[in-house]
Order: structure tokens, then C-alpha cells, then sequence
């Protein structure tokens, strides 16, 4: 192998190293770091480059079999992680995990296979030594082996390369070579997969856009047309002409509309946003991805993204592109203060989270100041599921019914009834209400089926008025946030 | 972990006890919402009729209208001297209409603040601590009814307060106030007959948290405070029986168990009755006996239930109601051999020989209690339905389905008196052993509308005869309001039996149309989503 990477040209060399290296920065930065804005460009450039060297190394394949090998090794990472980058920027959801799962068990397969040409390779090389060391002469003349005084070569081989090596046995030592090979390859690959899915990376930051506003009831627009029928004054089929002149010119349709004539949001900035907000802070939407039931419910384009885009319309603020799933340990990963405000919980299976899990979302809740968002999207189990670990969340508060003149329900839009799909888990909204704030907004009806295209069917008041209650818990996690995130910095005497 | 455990007990009980105190308050409650007859008649007669149309409302749960009502009669009379207790009922009916936030801030507060020498303040004060827990805020609910102790300490509403108080430290497993609380309630609060029975209701809580803990003379001492003599005994039975169990049922607590459950014996040993001349007297002291018992098999040793029983039976003689009692005993211990031969000595032969049928059916042994219903249908041949009855029971009980079905249509056709209970058990009997064919033409026989056309419904929808099965649905569907949905979703599910996809589409979209707010709209919802991948299910509505 050193071999092969001697041949190659010291300027092809170094230009592999830089670019295995800008690969290596983009990839890091994306799925942890977040720095590089749009890494689409670099992951465009890699990806054809890659492309490019290995159709030049595959009309070389016959110069160098092993080189050629190698180099497809390594392009298997590249097209791997540039597939799923490509299929999350254009939304393909379902080939993302297509490509994640198929690409991890490429890379695995290609590892195992290197692993055991690697052992093999050096295991037939020591015993090649050996033979070549064995005094064949001597042997059939019958002589007594030259008692030597080297206790290296009397000593046991710990080699585990060496299919000699004591602890593989004398019955079948290369076959327990391959089995030790194999384990170990398989432990160690499945302990850094591990390692790394754990593994949190940098700081994530959630920013509220910036602007201010208030959070009081929208007035509703009235309309007033006023339809003036025409009144004849003359009996129009009369045999007797008559040049009636016009003597109406009134409109015939007014429309009179009282629009609000304030900002939603909080603070004294300017435009529709949060006091506590940057420029480049919008409002996103979260939901937390968990093991053992379909979280993704109604996921991105034409479901809780119809969700974001109204959101805008609504109350004016901007949102982000596109709607977020995050797992608990990503959750983890965002800042103490800059984190995301609302983090929406769906399904209609099992909610299997772990100690830790719960304990990630504890802190997200009572030390992050953050709200949860649960809407069963299915069934009755769902929903004491979702109870459950609530109580597992906040064992000390007990949910209640949400009054319907809370501020959650009347601001910016007034819900004089809770709009409900389909009655998976009752049809009363609950609560669970600690520190003067609202902690969980529980949804029994799938209302993310209200905001995803169709609208389930519902009638338009329904879906209607699903947007507006998904607006105002929206708004009134950003508000509450908004006003700790100002609270923490003047308590850290911050500006 | 011990300590978790026992905390969580005790809350659970206490939890049941503090439920008890709630519906408690809640009646009281409803005097609280109610106005003296000394102030209605204070009251002049129009003010008297506008009150009254309001309270009609009111009484018929139709709060929106009341609340306009009550505000008419507050704009007409607000000088009047009900003015505060219509506003107080205003404030309720925002409370009813979900709106507790502006109940709380426009109405109850308004009482105190425009009437404050008012009789309604003090109800209005409790009643805002009482609005705040019920929507989550429980420490501003916490601060309401200390303010109600302090601003109105000799009234009812204070007592109330600290019910409230005790079932907010339940939750916060503040242990130490909530004994306070209740002590404070049990020993210090006069009685009076307002809040009589908060009190008592405390001072049974208190009670159980001794014997939780172990302590039994205090226990005794919360209960003397509420009942006496024959009362007292029964209510330390009654109060100390779970307790006795739980501490029993863990090892690092049953020697406490042990201690507590002589403690309560002895007690009800010291105030049995002891003249047992008459038979009121006699079936006096057999209740206090089964209590004692009771007790003893709540702290499960075998020695002493059985020792207690001897006794009994020395005072009392073999009478078949002890005797019964024993073997039952015995049975729940799986000694069936024993408590046949303590049945078998009754001397009422039917009722030992039924009990000794039922023991080996018990034991899982049909043969021999087809066997004794058998000799009981010759020697009670007046009830010989009866025990003919049980006898196919039995056979239906252990699958023996074509000596059961004999037996039942040998009564369908004897005892007419009792046609409808043997026709239908005739019917599911047939069903269980797949006869479905003949098990509809029973069922056809039967009368109990609309469970017999549901049976039947299965019945050919196992033999695959949708259209059929169709028709019965559709016919609960208009003639059964309650079980409309269910039929409606099971029309579905037979269609997608039988393969018309577009039919069972239909079918559970008009489930969600029709009744969104039914829990089979939700599971046609999911149905739709899951299986055909629609999103388009219909349905929709609000909450109440």
C-alpha cells in the first residue's frame, strides 16, 4: 500500500490530501458545525472530482489493481455522504434514509473485505518467512533442532496477525484467526458508529428574527358590503317611453375593513418580530425525532411547512425555510439560551425514550425555557404514551384542561373552540402549567393533519382555525422565550 | 427506594381520601353556590323572578344563557342585596363555559372588590384558590386560599381552603405540612355542620397515615374524633384493612404490619358484643367477628385465620353461613378437598352441594361437578332448571360444546318461564363452537336488540356472507343512536373483506363525517392513513 502511494506523483499527492481534508471540514462542518452557510458548492466539487479520478483510475485498473481498489475505498465515503446531502437539500426524505443505511452497509462490507485481505495478505507473508526459515535438510536427516540461544524465537508470538500467535490454538488457527478478525472488525465498526452518534459536535444556535410587536387579539376583519338594489321609479315596460335619467351613482358595493394595525410579536423593534431576535434569526419549526413510532408525521413540504408559510402570513414573521427534525442529542447540542423555543412531538405508536432522552428534555423545558408541542396523530395509545412521559418530564404537574380564555387560545387569534380532526385522544386540549408559563400544549386531534394539503378533509373553519392555534402556540413559545432570553442576558449583564 | 415506595402508597391513599374530601367540598360546594332562604326573602318579587329564570338556566347547564341572566338582574338591581351572589353565579357560569381566567379576574374578584361585607366574598375568595388549581396554577391557587384563611377565618370557606391546601402539598409531596394541615383540621376546628364533613374526611386521612406508619394509637385517636362505640370499631376495621395489607406485603414492613393488625384485632376483640341472646344481637356480633377475620387475612397468616374461625365457630356453633366462610377460606387458598368437606356438613344440603359443584369447578374438574349438579337436580327437582343450567354451563366452560348445546335446547324447550336467558345463552354457545349458521337462526330467536343483530353480524361475516352482515349493521346503524358509530365502522371493515376498496373508503370516511367525535372516527382516521394512505379522511369538529 505504501508502495502505491509512493507512485504517486508528490503534487497528485498532495492535492488528494487537501481535498480528502476540505472534504473531511465540509462534512464536519454540516452535520455539527454549521459555519460554512451553503456547503452545496463544496459538496458539487468533491463529489465530481471524485467522480473524475475514479473514471481515470478505472481505465488504469489494470496498471495497478490494488491502487484502483483503494481508490474506490475511498470514494464510497465521498459519494456516500454527498448522496445524502443532495437528497436532504432537495427534500427527498425517503431516499436520504435510502442512501444512509445503503451507504453505511457499503462502507462496512468494503471495510470487511479490506480487513480480510489485509490479515490474509500479511498472515501468508510471516508464514512465507517461516517456511523460507525452516531447514527442510535437516529435518529429514533426523537431526535434533539447533537449541538455540535467541528466547525471542522460543518465546510465545502475540502477533494477532500471525496465525501463529499462541492464544489462536493448534487445532484450527487460521480459522480462529478469521473469527477474531471478523469480531474484532465488526466490535470495533459498531462502537464508533456508536461513538459518533453520540457524539454531539459544536454549538447549535437558534436565533428569534429580530423586529417587536405585541401579542393582543387580532380584531377580526369586518366586512360590510353594502348592496343598494336598484328601485324603479317607473314602470319600465311601460307602453310610454320615458328617458329616465341616472339617478344613482352610488356604488354599489362598500366595503368597509378594520385590519389590526400593530405588529405580532414583542418588544419595541421594528417590524413583526422578537425584541430578543437577530437579523438573521427566523422561526422555525422543530419536532423531535424518536425511536419507536412515526414522528415524522406530516413532515416538511405540504405538511408542517404548510404550518410555517401560514405562520408568516399570519403574524408577519419570518420563518425559516424549511421544517426541522432533531433527535435528543442534537437537541442537547443547541446553546443554553439560543435554543429553539417550541419542539413539536407527533406519532401514533411508541414514544421509546430513554433516561437520558427525558432527561435532555427536562432540561429542555425547565433550563432552556423551552415548550413542548404534542399532537396524537393516531391513536388512543398515542395519547398515553405522550402522558406518560410527561409524567416521566414533569412528574410534579398534573395536566388540565386548557381554559378557552387563556392567552394560548386568544392571542393573536381568538379560538373560541379547539379545532379537532379526528378524536384520537379525546377532544379537550390539555395543559400542563408551571412557572407561570405553559410548559406542554397537547393536541388530542391531529391538528397536523389539519395544516398538512387536503386538510384531512375538514371542513375550512376547521383548518382554518387549526393554522390560527397552531400560530398562537407558535407565538407564544417565541414570546415567552423572547422575553427569558432578554431576562438571561440582563442577568449575565450582558447588553 | 423503600422510602419512595411508601411515600407513593400513602399518596395513593391519600389521593383516594382527598378525592373523597373533594366530592365532599364539592357538595358543600354547591351550598356555597347556593343562597340563604333568609336573603330570598329579603329579596322583592321581581327581583325573586329574575333570579329565579336565571337560576332555571343555571340548574339546566345552559350557562350562556344564565350568565345573561344573571348580568340583567345585576344591571336591573344592582343595589340589590343578591347583586353580589348573582354576580358570584356569573362568575360560575364563566366557570363552566371554560372561561375560569375572566371568571377569576371580572367575577369572582369583583365580588370581593364591590361587596367585600358580602356573605358572597368570602365563597368568591375560595372560590378563586379553588379556579387557579383547577387550571394549573397552583401556586397562585396555593397564595388564594391562604388569603381566604386569613381574611375569613371563622368562615366555612377557610376549612375548605385547607382541604385545598392538603391536596395541593399531596402533590407536592410536602409530607410535613400536609400532616399539619390535617391535624389542624382533625383536633383544633370545631365541627360545625357546614364543614363537618371536611373534617371528618381529614381526620379519616390522618387516621390511614398513622396506620401507614405504623402507629395505631394515633390513628384510633383521628378516628375517635369522628365516631363512637359500634361505629368507631367498624370504621377502625375499615380504615386500617389496607394499610394493614400494604405494610404486610413488604418485608422490610411486615412486622409493622404484624404489630398494627394485633393492635386493630385487639381492639375490635375489646368491643365485641358479648350478649348474643337475641338473633339482632347475634348477627351483631357475627359482623364484628367477619371483621376481625378480615383483618387477619388482610395480614395473611394462615395460623390465626384459621385460630379466629375456631372461635367463632365455639361462640356461634356450625351455622352454614360460617361454615361457608371457612371453606371459601380454603378455597382461596387452593384447599379445595377441605372446603368440599366443610360444604358437604351444611345443613342446607342444595346450598352445600351448589358450593361443592362450584369448588370442583374451580379445581378445573367438570366430570364431578356435572356429576353433583346432577344429584342436585334430583334432590331440588323446583329448581331443576336451575342446576340443568349450571350444568351446561359447565360443559360450556370447558369446551364441551355439544353437551352444553344439548343441555341448552333441552331447556329452550322445558322451561318457557326463562326462554329469552336460555335461548340466548343457547345462541353463544353455538358461536363459540363456530356452529355459526345455527348460531344466527338462535340468535334470530332472541330479543336483546341491538346485541343479537351485532352476534349475528359476526356470525356471518365469519361465514363470509358480507352483503348479510352488511344489512345488520346498516339496520343498527338507524335503529341504535349509541352503537350507530361502532356499526358504522364495522360496515367498513366488512367491505374491506370483501375486497371493495373504494366502498370501504367511503364507508370510513362517513364514519369520520358522521361522527367526529366518536372514538371510532379516530380509529377509521388512522385506519384511512395507515392502510389506504389517505389523507383525505373528513371528519372534524371542536371541542365542547
Amino acid at each position: 500500500m505504501l508502495e502505491t502511494w509512493r507512485n504517486i506523483n508528490r503534487r497528485t499527492r498532495w492535492t488528494a490530501v487537501a481535498v480528502t481534508f476540505v472534504w473531511f471540514a465540509t462534512v464536519f462542518d454540516w452535520v455539527w458545525g454549521g459555519l460554512i452557510p451553503d456547503p452545496t458548492l463544496l459538496f458539487a466539487t468533491a463529489a465530481t472530482a471524485m467522480a473524475i479520478r475514479m473514471r481515470v483510475e478505472y481505465r488504469r485498473r489494470h496498471e495497478n489493481i490494488i491502487r484502483f481498489w483503494f481508490a474506490f475505498t475511498v470514494s464510497i465515503p465521498v459519494f456516500w455522504q454527498a448522496g445524502i446531502y443532495f437528497s436532504d437539500w432537495l427534500e427527498f426524505d425517503e431516499l436520504r434514509g435510502y442512501i444512509a443505511r445503503g451507504g453505511l452497509a457499503t462502507f462496512f462490507i468494503t471495510g470487511l473485505i479490506w480487513v480480510v485481505w489485509g490479515v490474509e495478505r500479511i498472515s501468508q507473508r510471516l508464514e512465507a518467512e517461516r517456511r523460507h526459515a525452516f531447514n527442510l535438510q535437516a529435518t529429514l536427516r533426523h537431526e535434533s533442532p539447533v537449541k538455540t540461544k535467541d528466547k525471542k524465537s522460543q518465546a510465545k508470538i502475540w502477533n494477532p496477525l500471525d496465525p501463529q500467535a499462541w492464544y489462536y490454538g493448534q487445532k484450527a488457527p487460521r480459522l480462529n484467526q478469521s473469527l477474531s478478525s471478523f469480531v474484532s472488525y465488526c466490535v470495533t465498526f459498531f462502537l464508533v458508529c456508536i461513538i459518533l452518534s453520540q457524539f454531539r459536535g459544536c454549538t447549535q444556535y437558534y436565533d428569534l428574527p429580530a423586529g417587536g410587536g405585541v401579542t393582543e387579539t387580532v380584531q377580526r376583519v369586518v366586512k360590510v358590503q353594502k348592496i343598494i338594489r336598484k328601485k324603479f321609479i317607473l314602470n319600465p315596460y311601460s307602453a310610454i317611453y320615458y328617458n329616465a335619467p341616472e339617478i344613482d351613482e352610488v356604488k354599489l358595493e362598500l366595503s368597509e375593513v378594520t385590519a389590526h394595525q400593530y405588529n405580532i410579536g414583542d418588544g419595541e423593534g421594528e417590524g413583526a418580530g422578537f425584541a430578543g431576535g437577530t437579523n438573521k434569526g427566523s422561526v422555525g419549526f422543530f419536532r423531535l425525532e424518536y425511536a419507536g413510532g412515526d414522528w415524522n408525521q406530516d413532515f416538511g413540504i405540504g405538511g408542517d411547512m404548510n404550518m410555517l408559510i401560514k405562520y408568516t402570513e399570519l403574524t408577519g414573521q419570518n420563518v425559516a425555510k424549511q421544517s426541522k427534525a432533531v433527535t435528543p442529542s442534537q437537541l442537547k447540542a443547541f446553546d443554553k439560551v439560543r435554543c429553539p423555543p417550541l419542539l413539536y412531538i407527533t406519532g401514533q405508536k411508541n414514544i421509546s425514550l430513554g433516561n437520558n432522552d427525558i432527561k435532555i428534555l427536562r432540561e429542555y423545558i425547565f433550563d432552556k425555557h423551552g415548550m413542548i408541542f404534542g399532537d396524537n396523530g393516531g391513536s388512543r395509545h398515542f395519547h398515553n404514551q405522550f402522558l406518560a412521559m410527561m409524567q416521566r418530564i414533569a412528574g410534579d404537574v398534573k395536566p388540565v384542561r386548557i381554559p378557552a380564555d387563556d392567552d394560548i387560545h386568544m392571542k393573536p387569534y381568538q379560538i373560541p373552540k379547539v379545532p379537532i380532526v379526528a378524536p384520537h385522544g379525546g377532544v379537550e386540549s390539555l395543559g400542563w402549567f408551571k412557572d407561570g408559563r405553559w410548559i406542554c400544549y397537547y393536541h388530542p386531534g391531529d391538528i397536523g393533519d389539519a395544516w398538512a394539503n387536503g386538510h384531512a378533509g375538514v371542513s375550512a373553519e376547521i383548518w382554518n382555525s387549526s393554522y390560527r392555534l397552531g400560530a398562537n402556540i407558535i407565538n407564544y413559545a417565541h414570546v415567552g422565550h423572547s422575553r427569558w432570553r432578554i431576562a438571561q442576558q440582563k442577568s449575565n449583564g450582558e447588553d | 427506594m423503600i422510602y419512595r415506595k411508601k411515600w407513593l402508597l400513602i399518596s395513593m391513599l391519600a389521593m383516594v381520601l382527598v378525592l373523597t374530601m373533594e366530592f365532599q367540598v364539592l357538595y358543600a360546594q354547591t351550598k356555597l353556590t347556593e343562597m340563604s332562604l333568609d336573603r330570598w326573602a329579603k329579596m322583592r318579587e321581581v327581583e325573586r323572578y329574575q333570579m329565579n329564570i336565571a337560576e332555571k338556566y343555571y340548574k339546566d347547564k345552559k350557562f350562556d344563557v344564565a350568565m345573561s341572566e344573571f348580568e340583567k338582574y345585576l344591571s336591573l338591581y344592582e343595589a340589590s342585596d343578591a347583586a353580589s351572589f348573582a354576580q358570584l353565579k356569573w362568575s360560575l357560569c364563566l366557570n363552566q363555559l371554560r372561561k375560569q381566567n375572566t371568571a377569576i379576574k371580572e367575577g369572582f374578584q369583583s365580588v370581593i372588590d364591590y361587596w367585600p361585607e358580602s356573605a358572597d366574598a368570602a365563597k368568591a375568595s375560595y372560590l378563586i384558590g379553588k379556579t387557579y388549581v383547577a387550571i394549573g396554577r397552583v401556586p397562585d391557587g396555593k397564595k388564594a386560599y391562604q388569603n381566604t384563611i386569613i381574611d375569613y377565618p371563622k368562615d366555612a370557606v377557610a376549612v375548605y381552603s385547607l382541604a385545598g391546601l392538603a391536596e395541593i402539598a399531596i402533590r407536592e409531596k410536602d409530607e410535613a405540612s400536609l400532616v399539619k394541615i390535617w391535624k389542624q383540621m382533625t383536633f383544633d376546628i370545631p365541627r360545625t355542620p357546614l364543614i363537618r364533613s371536611t373534617c371528618a374526611t381529614a381526620a379519616n386521612s390522618l387516621a390511614v397515615y398513622y396506620f401507614n406508619k405504623g402507629v395505631f394509637a394515633s390513628g384510633l385517636k383521628s378516628l375517635q374524633t369522628n365516631y363512637k362505640d359500634d361505629q368507631l370499631s367498624y370504621y377502625v376495621y375499615y380504615y386500617s384493612r389496607t394499610p394493614i395489607g400494604s405494610l404486610v406485603g413488604t418485608d422490610e414492613t411486615q412486622s409493622m404490619g404484624y404489630k398494627v393488625a394485633d393492635q386493630a384485632v385487639g381492639f375490635l376483640r375489646e368491643n365485641i358484643e358479648k350478649d348474643v341472646s337475641t338473633e339482632p344481637l347475634k348477627a351483631k356480633a357475627i359482623g364484628q367477628w367477619s371483621q376481625m377475620i378480615e383483618l387477619q387475612k388482610y395480614s395473611r397468616r394462615d395460623k390465626e385465620i384459621l385460630a379466629a374461625y375456631r372461635s367463632m365457630l365455639g361462640v356461634f356453633g356450625n351455622r352454614d353461613d360460617l361454615l361457608s366462610s371457612i371453606a371459601d377460606y380454603h378455597v382461596t387458598q387452593k384447599r379445595f378437598e377441605q372446603s368440599r368437606t366443610i360444604y358437604r356438613q351444611f345443613k342446607d344440603k342444595v346450598a352445600g352441594l351448589s358450593k361443592v359443584a362450584q369448588s370442583f369447578r374451580s379445581e378445573l374438574k367438570p366430570d364431578e361437578a356435572v356429576v353433583v349438579y346432577k344429584q342436585l337436580a334430583g334432590i331440588d327437582a323446583e329448581n331443576g332448571a336451575t342446576w340443568r343450567g349450571a350444568e351446561a354451563a359447565t360443559y360450556r366452560q370447558f369446551q364441551k360444546y355439544p353437551q352444553a348445546i344439548q343441555g341448552y335446547q333441552a331447556l329452550v324447550k322445558t322451561d318457557v318461564t326463562n326462554f329469552q336467558q336460555w335461548i340466548w345463552a343457547l345462541a353463544t354457545t353455538q358461536h363459540e363452537a363456530n356452529q355459526f349458521k345455527e348460531a344466527i337462526g338462535t340468535y334470530r330467536q332472541c330479543e336483546n336488540f341491538p346485541e343479537n343483530y351485532k352476534q349475528m353480524a359476526a356470525c356471518h361475516r365469519a361465514l363470509k356472507q358480507h352483503k348479510e352482515a352488511l344489512i345488520l349493521y346498516g339496520q343498527i346503524v338507524n335503529g341504535h343512536e349509541g352503537l350507530a358509530p361502532w356499526a358504522q365502522l364495522q360496515i367498513a371493515y366488512t367491505y374491506e373483506a370483501m375486497t371493495s376498496r373504494e366502498l370501504a373508503i367511503k364507508a370510513f370516511q362517513s364514519c369520520c363525517k358522521k361522527y367526529p367525535k366518536a372514538s371510532y372516527a379516530s380509529t377509521a382516521h388512522a385506519h384511512l392513513q395507515n392502510k389506504y394512505k389517505i389523507s383525505v379522511t373528513l371528519g372534524g369538529a371542536t371541542d365542547e
